[in-house]
């Protein structure tokens, strides 16, 4: 039905609806976006030899978890900085929306993002390494792809709260993901030696290689999967917590 | 640019601003300021730079809360019924910034959602061509004029029809053509029954469209009411006169009572 006179409070509904249209919109125009989500990842995918690094499910776990990095953690919170910066928010939040609407729809859009790049990475990697999963196997691998996707949101949702000028959020995101890249990556293939290797596990992208590795190969699960599942929620947890707490929406 | 008056006593109130109080840190922007706006009024607030304006309109668009005072629209208080509140406002910020990867016409889409208004293609169409706008319906808000930007962030302040309209310094920057076509909108707002409450710095503009105005300096409150009976009420201030260049006009009155200073 086409509402054209304004009702006293707009249905949430249609404000939801709204705006996760826009943040969709936005999210599909972002050129930037579309390289970093999807072609880096399959890059790596092309580019690194099974034998070297590890297995296949280590391989398409660390091109998924690349792209989630670079989706959730620097896509998200440079547009979340820049759109502060620039007023998008104040220009949102005098319309009768309330702001927990606002950032939800942002979040949902990056989350279904996620589920699209680890959909994506997962069918090429099986594709370019020959490798068959299990319908129950495609499940797991996307589940801990939306769960790798949460993790890395709410790191960009920290740094959005504890730092405000988008031109600094620009820096220290890339900054942060060239230091979860090497240390969850290098750690994890045992280049560095045991005691990092054992550090790294627990850093957000060592425990999310573990649980993609863990989750093709469940009749191995072990303490470690479990630790690296726990410490996935611990992280989603506590950046949030600092994400929501100190977040501000005006612009500097 | 004579526009229908509507005198104090007319039409009950829309807008109650009550004892205002806003702090940034020790600093106070505004200082225990009180007014009210009818229905069908033009009111401007008028102050140097950093007088509180653009504080004032913040607190009664709820971008952030008082630390005293009131303020109530339609009889609602806006901290209380905050979305209430901002369902009944039309909103054009100082500097009005919309997501650049959306074009207009999925900006207007955007904004009458939030609304409340599930608008059609064609009736986002008529919309943005009744502020010209038609052609630059797939243009991302950036690309467009000074004049187009300011047309399209009034369609989306009255996209629903809101009793009343905040402006701040609506008219800056803008041409005289453009400037007179704004007024023009502005005016077939308030013959629909609108409210209208600006900021401006240009006291001929002020004198010329609103009912009443407040000078307000430091967050005080220093003068209210209409405009010619603001300057015959201080035509024989001293402070105005030794401002004045001859015809006492409000722009005297305003220096007159906040001071030559420059502000910054």
């Amino acid at each position: 039905m086409t509402e054209t006179v304004a009702p006293p409070r707009p249905p949430i509904g249609l404000t939801l609806r709204s705006l996760v249209r826009a943040d969709t919109t936005v999210m599909l125009r972002s050129r930037q976006a579309l390289i970093l989500n999807f072609i880096l990842p399959i890059v790596i995918l092309v580019t690194t030899n099974r034998g070297k690094l590890g297995n296949t499910g280590f391989l398409i776990g660390m091109a998924i978890t690349y792209g989630l990095l670079s989706s959730a953690l620097i896509g998200y919170s440079i547009t979340v900085a820049r759109d502060r910066e620039a007023g998008v928010f104040q220009r949102l939040r005098v319309t009768p929306t309330p702001t927990w609407a606002i950032m939800a729809s942002r979040l949902g859009v990056q989350l279904v993002t996620s589920l699209v790049v680890g959909i994506v990475v997962l069918v090429v990697g099986s594709i370019m390494h020959d490798t068959y999963y299990t319908p129950g196997e495609y499940l797991l691998l996307l589940a801990v792809a939306v769960l790798g996707g949460a993790v890395f949101l709410s790191i960009g949702q920290a740094l959005v709260g504890l730092v405000k000028s988008a031109t600094a959020i620009n820096a220290i995101g890339r900054v942060l993901f060239i230091l979860l890249i090497l240390v969850g990556i290098l750690g994890s293939t045992g280049i560095l030696g045991d005691d990092f290797k054992n550090i790294a596990a627990w850093t957000p992208v060592g425990a999310l290689i573990n649980l993609f590795s863990g989750v093709l190969s469940l009749s191995t699960w072990g303490a470690t999967e479990t630790g690296a599942l726990l410490v996935c929620f611990g992280y989603i947890v506590v950046f949030a917590v600092i994400g929501i707490r100190w977040f501000r929406w005006e612009p500097q | 640019m004579e526009v229908a008056r509507v005198s104090d006593a007319e039409g009950p109130l829309i807008l109650e601003v009550q004892d205002l109080v806003a702090r940034y840190g020790a600093q106070t922007a505004v200082d225990g300021l009180s007014f009210s706006i009818r229905r069908g009024e033009i009111f401007g607030l008028l102050g140097p730079n950093g007088a509180g304006k653009t504080t004032t309109l913040s607190v009664i668009e709820g971008l952030r809360k008082p630390d005293g005072g009131r303020v109530t629209v339609d009889g609602a208080d806006t901290e209380r019924s905050a979305l209430s509140v901002k369902a009944k406002l039309g909103v054009q910020l100082q500097a009005s910034s919309f997501q650049s990867e959306l074009t207009i016409e999925q900006l207007a889409r955007l904004y009458s959602g939030l609304y409340g208004l599930n608008l059609q293609r064609r009736q986002l169409r008529e919309r943005l061509a009744d502020a010209g706008l038609a052609q630059e319906a797939a243009k991302p808000f950036k690309k467009l004029s000074g004049g187009q930007q300011q047309r399209f962030s009034l369609m989306v302040a009255t996209i629903h029809d809101p009793p009343i309209l905040l402006l701040d310094e609506p008219t800056s920057g803008l041409d005289p053509q453009s400037r007179r076509q704004l007024w023009d909108r502005i005016e077939g707002s308030r013959r629909r029954g609108g409210s209208i409450l600006l900021t401006t710095h240009s006291m001929e503009e002020a004198q010329a469209v609103c009912d009443r105005v407040a000078i307000i300096d430091r967050g005080r409150l220093q003068a209210l009411g209409a405009p010619n009976e603001l300057v015959a009420m201080h035509r024989e201030d001293p402070r105005v006169l030794a401002v004045s260049r001859g015809d006492v006009t409000l722009e005297d009155v305003f220096i007159g009572l906040t001071g030559s200073a420059i502000r910054d």
